[in-house]
């Protein structure tokens, strides 16, 4: 036997569903504003320095970008597969998915680690750390600044999510979720969503200009 | 509101759907954008439409992820009404910081960039202030 799900304060479980997804969309909403600052400071210094930053986004390999861009794309829809399956009460294939998902985001972290340690060796870092010789513009290193600031809260968020999906897969293939209430599937799923939408928006900005 | 039944209730019937084949052609869109907007990043265009092409892009990408993987589709009231406010703050608190670097003057810009004095034209003697 499992205990209800059904916390006390709620009178049945649709209101609670209702007000946890409420909660979860306002969570959402702060994080969308968190990374708009990030961006906003990237489009106040790619006015101020538009040749230097597109010289500095040529000088960074595109192709760790297109890549790591279908690789959370394909997570999402891996993720978007399991809630499907918990929504027919199959907890083990949605356990099955959030573990193809997870595998998914390591790839990610991976990729990106090896892209973090090229550019280490290729002296492209924040601030007064910026050695690479064949870009010395002023700006040049306020690319990189925000680079490390964007992707890195980017990567932060992309440990948080995959350790979600881990926990709340492990719980769905346990039969913890049923095709009545699955709302916590859901609600992990609506995060990692959001870490595929900001990457949508960092791909181009980083990688494309 | 046109329809009587209540929010939760409607929510509720709407997540209980399974929608298979509507995430796979959503995951098929994702990929062929992705594939476009790198196209588009290599192929010639004058100066300024690589940003708009390349944002415009991820604009439909992000809306497709909103709107089917994260059902703001299926979903009604607060939940959209949240998601549309947080937009219009992006776009203010965006738009109102490039306003104000596309207006100032040059002295309040940092030699070397955009509208900065040339360089050296700072370095001048400042005037003689009246005594």
């Amino acid at each position: 036997m499992q205990a209800s799900p059904l916390a006390h304060h709620f009178e049945n479980i649709e209101k609670q569903s209702h007000a946890e997804r409420l909660g979860m969309w306002l969570f959402l909403a702060s994080e969308v504003l968190l990374f708009t600052a990030l961006f906003a400071a990237y489009a106040v210094y790619r006015y101020l320095y538009s040749d230097a930053f597109a010289e500095a986004s040529r000088a960074i390999e595109t192709w760790f970008g297109l890549v790591n861009t279908i690789i959370l794309v394909t997570s999402s829809f891996t993720v978007a597969l399991g809630l499907n399956e918990a929504v027919k009460g199959n907890g083990k294939k949605t356990g099955l998915w959030f573990a193809v998902s997870v595998a998914f985001a390591i790839a990610f972290l991976a990729l990106k680690a090896v892209e973090y340690s090229h550019h280490f060796q290729e002296g492209q870092l924040p601030g007064r750390y910026y050695s690479f010789h064949e870009l010395q513009a002023p700006g040049a290193s306020l690319f990189f600044s925000l680079y490390f600031l964007i992707t890195g809260l980017h990567g932060v968020h992309v440990i948080v999510g995959m350790t979600i999906l881990a926990v709340v897969g492990v719980k769905a293939a346990r039969g913890k979720y049923t095709a009545a209430y699955h709302t916590p599937v859901e609600l992990a799923g609506l995060y990692w969503h959001l870490v595929d939408l900001i990457w949508i928006f960092v791909f181009p900005l980083i990688y494309l200009v | 509101m046109a329809d009587p039944r209540p929010i939760a209730h409607e929510e509720h019937l709407a997540t209980h759907h399974a929608h298979g084949m509507r995430y796979v052609v959503v995951w098929i869109a994702l990929l062929v954008l992705t594939v476009v907007t790198y196209a588009a990043s290599r192929v010639h265009l004058p100066g300024g439409w690589h940003v708009a092409v390349a944002l415009l892009i991820a604009i439909a990408k992000g809306a497709l992820v909103a709107l089917f993987f994260m059902h703001l589709w299926d979903q009604r009231g607060a939940n959209r009404l949240i998601f549309v406010t947080s937009l219009a703050f992006v776009a203010l608190l965006i738009g109102l910081t490039i306003l104000d670097n596309a207006t100032r003057f040059p002295l309040a810009n940092p030699p070397g960039s955009a509208g900065a004095l040339p360089w050296g034209g700072a370095d001048r003697d400042p005037p003689k202030l009246p005594q």
